[in-house]
């Protein structure tokens, strides 16, 4: 049994459907037992133009059947990533995504433009969706205009594929995604995390030090999955799947909806060969159905 | 690092509190030092692992000691032989010790015992004399570890032992200071002794290094990570202000 798991998804062929989703794998150098066979991609944990020491501690929390966590987008700042990582990531048989912040659009163009044409860079992820820093973030990604702004900014900068990551603490989804379509954008990641807050009953203070954080984990799929519907059916560019994906069924679940891929996150931190068992889960799905391509899925995307 | 599937090979109360539970993992058991850990994913169970000090390794097995004060380790307790754990490990930097030291102190607070037992047995190897320092709030939360060595107890309520603080009870003269225990002990351990190895408590995500979950705030400025970095850390190089004073369900609590 061979099947052809591969997608276009924004401006790249990939291998296969299933992508690392930023800050859940680092700088794919971290995750250890990794079988890198499965990735189609890996989107690099979020950076900045400068070094960020991320917030205070507690980051993280657990809470039913998710996470919370504001970690802040503690990172090396752009020129310890192009020193660092990006030979390593030149080298490997996939591609990899930077995940790309700014205070301010200009930030965001100018971090683009360091970064293209650096061998390793396969495209970028515009995070206008982040709900744990105090400058820019989530801003962009709620207001379409700023979306539009940012995503223009780094399209002026780049002709690698520009891939927007959604933030889904919006009233309607559809018009951020059209908004990003128009300025520019060759696919979009739908979602990031919700924010969310867990109290302390003993202290009677938020148990995270920032207060809020951003929820991820099984607790949001179906959350997810109607977003990524609504994004996929509101634009003609590929919509990347993201919220909650653990097994390969959560995984077809997106696609089904109508997403061109997905990608996977906090389940990595439990299980380190999550993307490895979501990947040969569809093939076997598929194969099981009878078909011989992902491509042959039939998906539910009734447009609008 | 390994991950792999383990039975439940033994489990035993120790006390009124502590559970000890072990399980077979002879390529952890081979390799782990004193100080690691290993982080463990139980289905069905809690979304994330949970990191745990290795208390013993011999033999093909590894022994952890918890109490059951939270989801995680409230399955841990419920567990029987044969049953079945993914175990990841071991993680994270040791306990170093020096044969120059002539004498350690091993200082712990509760359940900051864990990683003692181990770290006794490569103090001894290194020609150590071993001092062993137990604190609890009571008697009863006290931990009983000596193995022969030379033991100073101290209580909170004084039902045991000196009453006050482990680290108030370490006597005079040791070579050398590794602790484990809550936060503010451990601050206290920094206070006096700026080269003890200290073990910290934080909340953990995946213990692979990739979450960013577990930081560690450094008198250097900025963050680093408990799983990878840490636990141990040289007592003066960690922030004590910024690092939150005791977690429930943390790596040695």
């Amino acid at each position: 049994m061979s099947v052809d798991l591969a997608v276009d998804a924004g401006g790249l062929r990939l291998r296969g459907p299933v992508i690392a989703a930023s800050g859940t794998f680092g700088y794919g150098t971290e995750v250890p037992l990794l079988e890198r066979r499965a990735l189609g991609a890996l989107v690099s944990k979020g950076i900045f133009l400068r070094p960020r020491a991320g917030n205070p501690p507690p980051r993280i929390v657990e809470t039913p059947s998710g996470m919370l966590n504001a970690i802040g987008l503690q990172g090396p700042g752009v020129e310890a990533l192009v020193r660092d990582y990006c030979p390593q990531w030149a080298a490997w048989d996939f591609p990899v995504l930077v995940n790309i912040n700014g205070e301010s659009a200009e930030e965001y163009g100018e971090l683009t433009g360091r970064l293209d044409g650096v061998p390793g860079v396969a495209g970028f992820e515009i995070n206008v969706s982040c709900p744990n820093v105090e400058q820019g973030g989530m801003y962009f990604g709620n207001d379409p205009r700023a979306a539009a702004e940012v995503t223009a900014a780094v399209r002026r900068r780049t002709r690698l594929p520009v891939w927007v990551k959604l933030t889904p603490m919006v009233s309607d989804i559809a018009v951020i995604a059209r908004a990003c379509e128009e300025a520019g954008a060759d696919a979009l990641s739908a979602i990031n995390t919700f924010v969310g807050m867990s109290i302390d009953l003993h202290t009677r203070k938020p148990r995270l030090a920032f207060r809020t954080g951003g929820l991820s984990g099984p607790a949001i799929r179906p959350l997810a999955v109607h977003l990524a519907h609504q994004a996929a059916r509101s634009v003609r560019i590929p919509v990347i799947g993201v919220g909650g994906i653990t097994t390969p069924d959560d995984a077809l679940e997106f696609l089904v909806a109508g997403c061109a891929a997905v990608q996977v996150g906090t389940a990595t931190f439990a299980d380190p060969r999550a993307l490895a068992r979501v990947h040969d889960g569809i093939a076997g799905h598929l194969a099981a159905q009878g078909l011989g391509s992902l491509a042959e899925l039939p998906r539910y995307l009734q447009h609008d | 690092m390994f991950e792999l599937t383990a039975e439940v090979a033994s489990f035993r109360q120790r006390g009124p509190h502590y559970w000890v539970m072990g399980f077979r993992a002879p390529e952890v058991a081979a390799s782990v030092r004193a100080g690691q850990f290993v982080n463990l994913l139980l289905r069905p169970g809690p979304l994330l692992r949970r990191p745990f000090s290795v208390y013993t390794a011999s033999a093909g097995e590894v022994e952890i000691i918890f109490r059951a004060v939270g989801e995680g380790t409230s399955l841990l307790a419920q567990m029987k032989i044969g049953d079945r754990l993914s175990v990841l490990g071991p993680l994270g930097r040791a306990f170093e010790v020096d044969p120059e030291w002539k004498s350690v102190a091993l200082v712990s607070g509760g359940l900051g015992v864990a990683p003692m037992l181990l770290a006794a047995r490569d103090a001894r190897a290194a020609g150590l004399r071993v001092v062993w320092v137990h604190g609890a709030r009571t008697a009863a939360e006290l931990s009983l570890e000596s193995g022969g060595d030379q033991v100073v107890y101290a209580t909170d309520d004084g039902s045991r032992g000196v009453q006050g603080s482990a680290v108030a009870a370490v006597p005079e003269g040791v070579g050398a200071v590794l602790a484990c225990g809550p936060n503010r002990m451990l601050a206290a351990v920094a206070a006096r002794w700026p080269d003890a190895q200290v073990a910290v408590e934080t909340y953990m995500g995946c213990g692979t290094g990739v979450c960013l979950g577990c930081a560690v705030p450094l008198r250097a400025g900025g963050y680093d990570r408990a799983c990878q970095e840490g636990p141990v850390y040289r007592a003066a190089a960690v922030d004590w202000d910024a690092l939150p004073s005791h977690l429930q369900y943390a790596v040695s609590a």
